[in-house]
C-alpha cells in the first residue's frame, strides 16, 4: 500500500529527516490561514495516489496574493482520474542542487539496496538508462541495523557528507515501516541544509497488519471485499471471469485466455482447500463484477476439493454460463455433481478456456 | 542427491497446526510408499511431549536435533513467526530447509535467508510447495499422484502450475528426477540458477523444464545456468497478460517495468535460442525436441 506524500513526510520528520513546513487542508477555504502559518512563499501540492503529478498540474507556487484562487482551481481539479481532496501547503525551498535517493528491495542480491544519485528530481528509470554511471547503489545486509560508514562513503561519492544521516535515518523508516520502497525525490540542498522535498514510501502489504494498518485502500471495493476473505483478485476489464487455483494456473489462464483473443474481466485465486462456500463466494464475487459474461473455473485439487469446488459452484446459482474444468482429488464426484445440473464440462484447461473464449465473443 | 533422499530425516516446524499435521501424514505415507526414512521429528514451542501421526514434537529445533539425525526441516509456521522459524533451523544447522508458508513480510524473508547464508543453510521458498524426487522423497505438499520417476527436472516459482506441466509431462512418458517449487515471494531462498547446479551435481536430469512469471530476471539467470552447464531447458513464462503494478496473486509476480514482464523475458529466452512454450500442454512437445 502506498503513503501519500504528507504520510511519508511525517513519518520522515519523526524519524530525524529534515522536511519544509507544511500544513494539510481539505478545502480551498483553508488555504489562506495554512499560508500564513506555513511561510510567505508556498507551494500546493495535490495529494494522489498517481505518478508525474507535477507535469500533470498538481503542484502549483502560490503567493499570499493569489493563495485563494490558486488553492481553488486546484481543488477543482482531476488528476489523472483521481479528484483532489487533500492539498499539501508547504513552504518553497530555494534549491541549490537536487539529489535522488531511495532504498528499496533488490532481488537478485536478496537485500536492501540504496540508490544515490547526484541528478535529483528525475524519474530514476529514465536516469538509470540514460546515465547509469551516475546512479550509485549499495546493497545492505538486512541484519544490520545501521548503514556501515564503508558502504555510506561508497554510496555518497563527492557528494555532501551532511547527507549521509538521511540515508541512515531513511534505512530506519525502511525498516521499521516495512518498506518495500522508501524515496526521496527531490532530496535537495538548500541554503538551511538538505531537506526532503518529496516524499514516498510504498509498504509491503504482507506486514500491513502489524503496521496497524487494517484496509489496503489502493484496493478496488470489490477486490478490498476478496482480500477480507483472502483470495488475490485482481480486475482486469474484459469479459470473461476467472477462478483458479494457485496464482501461477490462474495466470497461465489468463494468458490462454488472451492467446485465444478472449478477454479477462477479472482473476481470482481461491488458494488452497478451499471448501464448497468459499468457492461459492469466490463465483459470486466473480459474477458480480459489471461485464463478465462467463465464468471459466480452472482447479488442480490437492488439497482443494473437486466435489467442494463443484457443490460450490452449484451453490453460487450465478446468472453467467459456467464452464469448468476441474482435475485432481475426488474429481469424480465432482465431475457428477457438475453433470447432473448441465454444467458444460471439459477435460483440459486449453478447452475450457476456449469454450469460455467462444461464448464471451458470440 | 538434490537437497534430500531417501536417507533423509525430515523435521517439520509447526508440526501441530493443521497444514503441519496433515502434511506430516502425507510425507510420510510417501516415505512409506518408496521406502524412505520420512519425517521423523515435529516441533512446535510449548507442544513438545505431544505426537503427530505417531511423530515426536519438540520444544525447539534444538531439542530434535538432540534425538534425530535431522537432514532437513519443512515448515508450515504462520506468515507471522515464519522468519524467526527458518532462522531457528538456521541456528541448529540444519542444511536443507523448506518454507512452505505463503504472505511472511518481505523484511523478514530478507534477514532470515541471509542468516541462514551464514550458516551454511540453503533456503527452499519461501510461499512453494516444497520438493519431491520420485522415488525418494517428498519435503512439502507436492501431489505425488500425478508424478513418475525419470530425468527431466522440473523447477518452478509456482505451486499448482507445477503440478499442470509434470501431470502433462508424465501423460506423454517424461519422468521427473526431481519436481522443486522456489516460490513465488520476491525474495527467496535457493534461485533456478543454484537448482540447476543441484540437478547437474546429482548427473540424473537430462533437462530442465524451468516455469517462471512474471517478476524479477531470476528465469533469465537459470537458463544462462543451465546453457553454460550443458543441461538442456524449455521453459515457460505465466503472466504474459498481467497488467503493470497489479499483485497477480503471487507476492513475487508483479510488473515492475523494465525487463520483468512475461513478454520481454520470453524474448530474452528466445535469444538465447531456449524454446519457450505458450502454454502448459507445448512443454512436453519441446522437451522431446531438445532430449
Amino acid at each position: 500500500m502506498k503513503f501519500r506524500e504528507y504520510e511519508a513526510k511525517k513519518i520522515f520528520r519523526d524519524a530525524g529527516i529534515p522536511v519544509p513546513n507544511s500544513e494539510l487542508i481539505t478545502r480551498a477555504g483553508e488555504a489562506a490561514s495554512a499560508q500564513a502559518r506555513v511561510a510567505d512563499k508556498v507551494v500546493l501540492k495535490a495529494q494522489v495516489d498517481v505518478g508525474g503529478r507535477g507535469k500533470a498540474g498538481g503542484i502549483l507556487p502560490a503567493t499570499e496574493e493569489n493563495i485563494s484562487d490558486v488553492a481553488k482551481e486546484l481543488f477543482g481539479k482531476t488528476i489523472k482520474g483521481l479528484p483532489v481532496e487533500l492539498v499539501l501547503v508547504e513552504e518553497a525551498l530555494e534549491i541549490q542542487h537536487e539529489y535522488y535517493l531511495s532504498i528499496t528491495i533488490d532481488r537478485s542480491a536478496k537485500m536492501p539496496v540504496i540508490l544515490f544519485s547526484e541528478e535529483g528530481g528525475v524519474e530514476i528509470e529514465t536516469l538509470a538508462k540514460e546515465n547509469p554511471g551516475a546512479l550509485h547503489r549499495a546493497f545492505i545486509d538486512p541484519c544490520f541495523t545501521d548503514v556501515p560508514d564503508f558502504i555510506m562513503r561508497n554510496v555518497l561519492g563527492s557528494a555532501s557528507k551532511s547527507i549521509g544521516p538521511v540515508i541512515n535515518a531513511l534505512y530506519h523508516v525502511y525498516c521499521k515501516t516495512d518498506a518495500i520502497l522508501a524515496e526521496i525525490n527531490p532530496l535537495v540542498m538548500t541554503p538551511k541544509g538538505v531537506i526532503a522535498a518529496d516524499g514516498k514510501i510504498v509498504l509491503d502489504d504482507n506486514a500491513l497488519v502489524r503496521q496497524g494498518i487494517s484496509e489496503n485502500r489502493d484496493l478496488t471495493p470489490r477486490e478490498a471485499e476478496a482480500e477480507k476473505h483472502g483470495f488475490s483478485y485482481v480486475e482486469l476489464g474484459g469479459n470473461i471471469g476467472v477462478i483458479g487455483n494457485g496464482a501461477g494456473l490462474t495466470m497461465a489462464t489468463l494468458d490462454i485466455i488472451a492467446h485465444y483473443n478472449g478477454h479477462a474481466a477479472n482473476f481470482l485465486d481461491v488458494g488452497g482447500g478451499a471448501g464448497f462456500e468459499r468457492v461459492a463466494r469466490a463465483v459470486r464475487l466473480v459474477a458480480s463484477m459489471p461485464g463478465v459474461k462467463v465464468i471459466v473455473v480452472n482447479l488442480l485439487g490437492g488439497i482443494t476439493r473437486c466435489d467442494e469446488v463443484a457443490r460450490g459452484i452449484i451453490d453460487a446459482g450465478v446468472p453467467q454460463q459456467v464452464i469448468v474444468r476441474l482435475a485432481g482429488t475426488n474429481e469424480a464426484e465432482g465431475r457428477r455433481l457438475l453433470e447432473e445440473k448441465g454444467y458444460l464440462m471439459l477435460d483440459t484447461m486449453d478447452q475450457a478456456i476456449r469454450a469460455a473464449v467462444e461464448v464471451a465473443n458470440k | 542427491m538434490i537437497y534430500a533422499d531417501k536417507d533423509t530425516e525430515i523435521l517439520v516446524q509447526g508440526a501441530t497446526g493443521s497444514q503441519g499435521a496433515f502434511h506430516i501424514n502425507l510425507m510420510n505415507q510417501y516415505a512409506k510408499e518408496v521406502g524412505g526414512r520420512g519425517v521423523v521429528a515435529g516441533m512446535t514451542p510449548g507442544k513438545g511431549g505431544q505426537q503427530v501421526h505417531g511423530v515426536p514434537v519438540y520444544n525447539t529445533v534444538w531439542d530434535a536435533m538432540d534425538h534425530h539425525d535431522i537432514g532437513a526441516s519443512v515448515i508450515f509456521v504462520p506468515a507471522g513467526g515464519c522468519g524467526d522459524a527458518i532462522m531457528e533451523a538456521a541456528d541448529a544447522r540444519i542444511p536443507t530447509v523448506v518454507v512452505i508458508t505463503e504472505h511472511i513480510p518481505v523484511h523478514d524473508v530478507m534477514r532470515a535467508i541471509s542468516y541462514a547464508r551464514t550458516c551454511g543453510t540453503k533456503v527452499i521458498g519461501p510461499n512453494c510447495p516444497g520438493f519431491l524426487i520420485p522415488g525418494e522423497c517428498k519435503l512439502g505438499i507436492t501431489p505425488t499422484n500425478l508424478c513418475r520417476k525419470g530425468d527431466i527436472g522440473v523447477v518452478s516459482r509456482s505451486g499448482t502450475l507445477t503440478y499442470e506441466v509434470i501431470s502433462e509431462l508424465s501423460l506423454a512418458g517424461f519422468g521427473q528426477s526431481g519436481i522443486i517449487g522456489i516460490g513465488g515471494d520476491p525474495i527467496i531462498g535457493q534461485t533456478f540458477s543454484d537448482v540447476m547446479d543441484v540437478f547437474y551435481a546429482d548427473g540424473k536430469t537430462r533437462a530442465t523444464v524451468l516455469i517462471g512469471e512474471v517478476g524479477g530476471n531470476l528465469e533469465i539467470r537459470g537458463a544462462k545456468r543451465a546453457e553454460s552447464l550443458g543441461m538442456p531447458v524449455v521453459a515457460y513464462i505465466a503472466g504474459i497478460s498481467a497488467p503493470k503494478e497489479k499483485r497477480m496473486g503471487h507476492a513475487g509476480a508483479i510488473v515492475e517495468g523494465g525487463e520483468s514482464d512475461a513478454a520481454s523475458k520470453i524474448e530474452r529466452l528466445k535469444e538465447l535460442g531456449i524454446p519457450v512454450a505458450t502454454r502448459p500442454s507445448e512443454i512436453p512437445l519441446l522437451v522431446k525436441e531438445v532430449v
